[in-house]
């Protein structure tokens, strides 16, 4: 029942799937389970004030005819684009009932009908007149017509045929014989539309049409009159997808004087009819067309906008001058009916055009302007819009703008419309509609404010409601917090909190450190999947591994994978892949518990592989376990036409995005994680690619898997100015802080910036770049140490694919500065068992030695052209680079402990 | 129709549990246990305790709140209907110097996340500094103006802070031309036994001298007031509920006395006396020849402490035998006090004229000088301007000025709770805090609720919420303040958690049968957590 209530709520998750989605999900049970019938009565009641949040929805979706677009160039259209509009609007019809004597004399008919187009299905029973005439029973089988199917043991379904009306309208309705004796007294019925799945009652109870006058002799009147009543049980269930006919309180009147008319009539035995009017949403296309085409005279641009929507058009638009897309007004002249709105925007009112449906507008833009911002606004103030935000046409002719608002339109996007929202939220609406920024949540608290009107209908919103909105404040909190801090630098600050806190308590365990003493081994490089036993070789290395020092390894991709590396995944519950099965994984994360190495899955949430193509020949259907539709991918790949909603990250374009938004998913995949951790006994995760989606998700699934570690996958590219890096890579580190922080440090990330400035650092001998401006280390180390996994190399930048490769013989000095500064160091397979493993395992014991963890202070001592050199913990020294550095002599002593090629680290003797 | 539903309910029962069974849901527990979960997910408190290393006690409190809500329920849910209105502070620089909104988008933001928490508004600083920056009479609201219409167009209500102080941290200075006349002439600030001068607000000795280029200080917050209200106009009432009006030091009404204090852990000091400029001096002089004691008006007190320096350092302040306690000690105190008291009953007559039709609340704050309140002379209070001692009571003459204006009293430090004091300080928020509360019940002065503007206290939101739920007085909160620390991981999730347990009444009447299955949980695990608690 909590259906229909959270629609205004949760217009971008649930918006349409109640089509879809089986019962079962949707379902919300609450209080109604231990209430008595008199409670449901309230139920079925508050349905109908719900039925007025009607929720409209309108799809766009970005196609580009390539055909017209070439053609139209030559004339100087640098811009066209065609978005279909699938507009749902609510029309009126009836439902109409007749009582007669059929033609085969003297039996009564029931012929129920509807005039609005769908798949009608008449839900019917009947009730007895020994019990009241106020139980659902089946009818007998003479009276069911043909097409009937009993449903329970208490009702049958029977469609509606299609037929046409005296007048040649098409409606549908079906004729049930009465049978003369029998002991019915009464036949109830609810319409339902199998195309929406909407079920539609008689003010929010069943239709019942007493027949027991007509059958029967007249002496049972109070019978019949009450049997008139609301029987709600069977409809418990169901009516969670009650939509309410809509009968106004003036027509409910007048029908209930015309059946009681129908009634005095029918004792006379004449029979009646009575008419209900009904509200349903009807899907109709549209679509708004908008080309842009250079002035040759006046190097202005002229933008005309097209649409073929019926009635009066207003658009609603501005310029902007740059990507934050604010809103402008453009100088004068407008067009004519414009009229300013708010000082915001202009408001037009699209010409009809001459012929057909229709209309359109001209708009002449000045130069330099960079994109044109518009809603649409039909009759009744609703609104249409780009999901939540605007329209955007780009105005200027380059190419690489051109691809890039490409990209920023949403491919599909699906607009709420508040078309029957009482008149004070119109205005609301209204400005949340300008700006730029708009999301339509607080619109839809008004709605949710206005709508607690019943005491029960809160209820039953307010649970649903708060996790949306909590969900929301998170999100919002999170973009201010953003914000805030990067006017603020505040970081260096927080880091030396770190470090004043943590010596307290150096075992405290949490995802994003683990003890904080973790180092961790990459487990495998790009080929490991090629033996087909890799779980296998890696097994026999379990406790080699663990005598060089490592407390972690990270297991390659375990599920079933279109690639053999295992990072397209596929059936997620499937574990056998390239590099073993199953029992062989729960082998090999068996022998390292043993020999003290906790295991983390490489688990791939950012994308998943269908197993099915939908009907467009597109691959976003999936099978197995989790056999989620389209809905569970982002809407805004073109290539994977999903239906769920817009990526709240970057996009990985190989595979369908899942849509971390959608309850399901998130529901599935924490399952999933759950499961992983039981089943086969990973101690944490890995995560690949969390750029792809918001990190606030990535918390959500920390909390419920619970690892003992765990670390996120966030590359991207670094600063660099003129093919050169810059020094100052803060607006990188502060990139994959704010993901940090968006999994509330659930999570540590691997520290990119400190490998790109070694790769400079190293490679071109500048070794001044491992010093911050503030003589902190310039990578993620220097900010959130803790939350700091360093590393020189992967499997992706590194092994045979070599992407983004550690400077050639230089791995040692990477190593001998990952290894003695704090983060959580990880050392790549490939390094471990090559030529370098010696010095790799002397610094790994030094490291844990010396007892340096994540939040090591580190003190950096030197840092010029051609050494670095560093006190970490005041216990170890370090220096990089061919330049001269011996540590200070002072009271400490220190004594050589490491020493290699480029690189020497002392440690203070006791 | 109802009684005819009674009549045949009994044969529908078999139906109904079929119907239930079908659906697989009729376990009741079920059902709450499907939802405690998800509730989980979404405020994840109990994991965010866990991280935060004291779960258990926040546990065991919230579910005493639970406990209390259930004993004494009618009363609080009918009040909790429009119960404490909560506001939230907007950074004190959200309007830059040259009148842009700084960090529109995160204030935008923010200013979203507070609605969808259900909070009444948001307090916005209103600088001199910043709107007659330049010159005298050239206001400039561009940048406030769109602020409140930011607010507004979140469907916020807006309290406006009217600051005729400068601010050190954001540096936000007074106007440019106040400071070029302060060069010239220092008299127009206060200034301490040294002759230091603070600069950051205008001695109260001058309010009423012509030393702003022929005009006195109250005719410029006057016109200042009279221009802020016509460009506001269009808010007032509506969007804008209320007005506080800058009284002195940080807004408050009180001398600089604390200024000079070092920044450290250590216990803070008394402060020292701000009676030194030329004119406050004169105004003494004056007093002590009309009371026919000349000679106790060539200075302040000669036997105080320092600023930094405890009470018993010299003999002004000691308990015992102290000259406070004398009737030079009197004379003196009563005089500084009085300054003070009538400066704010100047500004607030004002501001109460000013606004008298514009359906706005009007404001003042007053300081929580809660430090040596425990010694009897209370030196912090003293050397503020409150003549408040063991032996007298200062706050109910505070309160009858306020109450003769109809201001509400904006007292700060509501989240300073006795346990989290430095004992060596010997001090005492949550008495002094009922002391003012006490006089302002007396009074019938309404009072709103801010805590220190520092980064939270320990405990802090405990102690909130236990100034607002305990007593009817406190009728509005305003939280401060946004920024970066506020919306930190840190901090918003504990923020999330006091709004919510704020609201908690209203959200226990929807969902009693599944709370109270909450309630025993809770309570199961509060009770497992004092033994653990104990076991540590």
């Amino acid at each position: 029942m909590s259906t229909v209530s959270m629609e205004p709520l949760l217009y971008r998750s649930v918006r349409e799937s109640v089509r879809y989605a089986p019962i079962s999900r949707t379902f919300k049970p609450s209080s109604w389970s231990c209430s008595t019938n008199h409670k449901l009565v309230f139920h079925a009641r508050s349905f109908c004030n719900f039925r007025s949040s009607n929720v409209h929805a309108l799809r766009a979706s970005t196609t580009t005819d390539t055909d017209i677009f070439e053609t139209l160039e030559s004339t100087d259209v640098f811009f066209k684009e065609t978005f279909p509009l699938k507009r749902k609007e609510t029309v009126e019809g009836k439902i109409f009932i007749r009582l007669d004597q059929g033609q085969n004399n003297g039996n009564w008919q029931l012929t129920v009908g509807c005039n609005l187009p769908g798949k009608w299905i008449l839900h019917w029973g009947i009730s007895r007149a020994e019990d009241g005439g106020s139980e659902w029973d089946q009818p007998p089988d003479e009276m069911r017509p043909g097409g009937s199917i009993p449903i329970k043991d208490y009702a049958i379904e029977t469609p509606l045929k299609k037929s046409l009306s005296s007048e040649g309208d098409a409606l549908h309705e079906v004729k049930i014989n009465l049978i003369p004796k029998s002991a019915i007294a009464a036949i109830n019925f609810v319409l339902k539309d199998e195309e929406t799945g909407a079920w539609y009652q008689h003010r929010g109870r069943d239709f019942k049409v007493p027949v027991a006058d007509y059958l029967l002799d007249d002496g049972n009147l109070v019978a019949a009159k009450r049997s008139f009543r609301v029987w709600p049980g069977a409809l418990g269930p169901l009516s969670n997808l009650l939509i309410k006919a809509e009968v106004s309180r003036a027509n409910g009147s007048e029908s209930s004087n015309e059946s009681r008319e129908a009634e005095q009539k029918s004792r006379s035995l004449e029979g009646f009819y009575e008419e209900q009017p009904i509200a349903k949403q009807v899907a109709f296309d549209n679509s708004v067309t908008v080309s842009v085409r250079k002035c040759p005279e006046t190097a202005k641009n002229l933008l005309y906008v097209e649409t073929d929507l019926p009635g009066d058009v207003f658009i609603h638009w501005g310029v902007c001058r740059d990507d934050a897309k604010t809103w402008e007004i453009p100088d004068a002249p407008h067009p004519p009916e414009t009229v300013s709105f708010r000082d915001k925007a202009l408001q037009t009112r699209l010409q009809p055009k001459e012929k057909g449906d229709g209309c359109s507008g001209l708009f002449t833009i000045e130069e330099g302007l960079q994109g044109f911002l518009f809603v649409l606004k039909l009759d009744k103030g609703t609104w249409l819009k780009c999901m939540e935000n605007d329209f955007y046409i780009p105005l200027s002719r380059s190419s690489s703008l051109l691809a890039k608002s490409r990209q920023d339109l949403p491919e599909s996007a699906q607009i709420p419309e508040s078309a029957q929202i009482p008149e004070k939220n119109a205005k609301a609406n209204e400005e949340a509609s300008l700006s730029a920024f708009t999301n339509g949540i607080i619109n839809d608290i008004r709605s949710l404010v206005t709508d607690i009107s019943s005491e029960k209908t809160r209820k039953n919103k307010s649970k649903e409601a708060q996790e949306s909105i909590l969900q929301e404040i998170e999100k919002l909190a999170a973009e201010a917090y953003r914000i805030f801090r990067s006017s603020i630098p505040t970081f260096t600050e927080e880091a030396v909190v770190e470090f004043e806190k943590k010596p307290k308590s150096p075992v405290k365990i949490s995802s994003g450190t683990g003890t904080g003493f973790e180092i961790l081994c990459q487990g495998f490089n790009w080929e490991s999947h090629k033996s087909g036993k890799w779980y296998l070789e890696l097994k026999k290395r379990a406790s080699e591994l663990a005598s060089i020092g490592f407390t972690v390894i990270w297991l390659p991709p375990p599920t079933e994978s279109i690639s053999p590396e295992g990072y397209m995944p596929r059936d997620l519950y499937n574990l056998n892949s390239r590099y073993g099965n199953v029992d062989e994984l729960k082998e090999i994360v068996k022998i390292f518990h043993e020999v003290g190495i906790k295991t983390l899955g490489d688990t791939v949430l950012n994308h998943r592989c269908a197993h099915y193509q939908n009907h467009n020949g597109i691959w976003n259907i999936y099978g197995g376990l989790l056999n989620w539709d389209d809905r569970a991918v982002v809407a805004d790949d073109p290539h994977f036409q999903g239906r769920g909603n817009k990526s709240s990250g970057d996009n990985f374009h190989a595979a369908p995005n899942i849509d971390h938004s959608q309850d399901f998913v998130r529901k599935d995949l924490r399952e999933w994680l759950r499961w992983l951790r039981k089943e086969i006994g990973y101690d944490g995760w890995r995560l690949d690619f969390v750029r792809g989606f918001w990190g606030g998700y990535v918390k959500d699934y920390l909390e419920a898997s619970e690892p003992f570690f765990a670390v996120g996958e966030y590359w991207d590219s670094l600063n660099y100015t003129y093919g050169e890096m810059d020094h100052n890579q803060d607006g990188h580190r502060q990139r994959i802080i704010d993901w940090i922080n968006a999994t509330n440090g659930t999570a540590g990330a691997f520290d990119v910036t400190t490998k790109g400035i070694l790769h400079s650092a190293l490679e071109r001998c500048e070794y001044w770049r491992l010093s911050d401006h503030k003589g902190k280390p310039p990578g993620v180390v220097g900010w959130w140490p803790s939350r700091a996994v360093t590393f020189i190399e992967n499997h992706d930048t590194g092994s045979t694919q070599g992407h983004w490769r550690f400077p050639g013989g230089k791995e040692m000095q990477g190593y001998a500065y990952i290894l003695t500064h704090p983060g959580t160091p990880t050392v790549f397979y490939d390094h471990i068992f090559s030529h370098y493993r010696s010095e790799i395992a002397a610094l790994i014991s030094l490291r844990n030695r010396n007892e340096i963890h994540c939040r090591s202070t580190v003190q950096i001592t030197k840092a010029e052209r051609d050494v670095y050199a560093a006190i970490v913990d005041e216990k170890v020294a370090v220096k990089i680079g061919p330049g001269h550095y011996e540590p200070p002599s002072g009271s400490q002593r220190w004594s050589l402990a490491v020493e290699g090629k480029d690189y020497k680290v002392w440690e203070t003797s006791q | 129709m109802e009684v005819s539903v009674i009549g045949c309910s009994q044969a529908k029962i078999g139906k109904t549990e079929l119907a239930y069974r079908e659906l697989g849901c009729f376990d009741p527990k079920g059902v709450s246990k499907a939802f405690s979960a998800k509730s989980r997910v979404c405020f994840s408190p109990s994991t965010r305790w866990r991280k935060a290393g004291i779960r258990f006690t926040l546990r065991a409190v919230q579910s005493e709140a639970v406990r209390s809500e259930k004993v004494a329920a009618s009363s609080r849910i009918s009040r909790s209907r429009d119960g404490v209105r909560l506001f939230v502070g907007l950074p004190l620089d959200s309007v830059s110097d040259c009148n842009t909104v700084n960090h529109a988008r995160a204030i935008a933001a923010g200013l979203k996340a507070l609605k969808l928490l259900g909070v009444e508004g948001v307090e916005l600083p209103v600088w001199w500094g910043i709107v007659e920056k330049e010159a005298m009479g050239k206001y400039e609201w561009s940048g406030y103006l769109a602020l409140a219409k930011m607010v507004q167009d979140a469907g916020l209500k807006l309290h406006v802070s009217l600051s005729f102080h400068a601010s050190k941290r954001p540096k936000i200075p007074l106007p440019e031309w106040v400071s070029r006349i302060g060069e010239s002439n220092p008299n127009i600030f206060f200034t301490d036994r040294a002759g230091q001068h603070y600069k950051e607000c205008l001695s109260l000795a001058v309010d009423d001298l012509p030393v702003l280029d022929g005009r006195t200080p109250i005719q410029v917050y006057h016109e200042f007031c009279e221009s802020f209200k016509s460009s506001f106009s269009p808010f007032m009432g509506s969007t804008l509920t209320g007005i506080s009006m800058g009284l002195g030091p940080d807004g408050e009404l009180r001398y600089p006395s604390h200024h000079m204090l070092t920044k450290s852990k250590q216990i803070p000091g008394v402060g020292e006396f701000q009676c030194y400029d030329k004119n406050m001096l004169g105004i003494l002089k004056q007093h002590a020849e009309a009371t026919g004691n000349p000679l106790w008006g060539l200075g302040g007190p000669h036997d105080v402490p320092t600023y930094d320096q405890s009470p018993n350092s010299n003999n002004f302040f000691r308990d015992n035998g102290g000259s406070w306690d004398s009737l030079y000690g009197d004379f003196f105190l009563s005089w500084y006090s009085n300054q003070l008291i009538s400066h704010g009953n100047l500004l607030l007559s004002l501001a109460a004229s000013t606004f008298s039709e514009s359906a706005a609340t009007v404001c003042g704050k007053i300081p929580l000088m809660h430090s040596w309140y425990k010694t009897r002379s209370h030196p912090s209070e003293l050397t503020a301007g409150y003549y408040n001692t063991t032996t007298r009571d200062g706050y109910e003459v505070v309160a009858e000025m306020f109450a003769r204006n109809s201001c509400k009293m904006i007292l700060p430090g509501m989240d300073l709770s006795d346990e989290h004091q430095s004992r060596a300080s010997l001090s005492s928020p949550e008495l002094l805090l009922a002391d003012i509360k006490k006089a302002c019940r007396k009074h019938g002065v309404e009072v709103c609720g801010q805590n220190s503007s520092a980064s939270m206290a320990p405990g802090g939101f405990q102690q909130i919420k236990k100034n607002l739920l305990g007593e009817n007085i406190v009728d509005l909160f305003s939280y401060q303040r946004m920024g970066a620390y506020f919306f930190s991981p840190e901090h918003f999730p504990s923020f999330t958690q006091f709004v919510r347990s704020l609201n908690q009444p209203e959200l226990h009447s929807d969902d009693l049968p599944e709370e109270e299955e909450e309630t025993a949980h809770s309570l199961n695990v509060s009770s497992e957590a004092s033994v653990h608690m104990q076991a540590v």
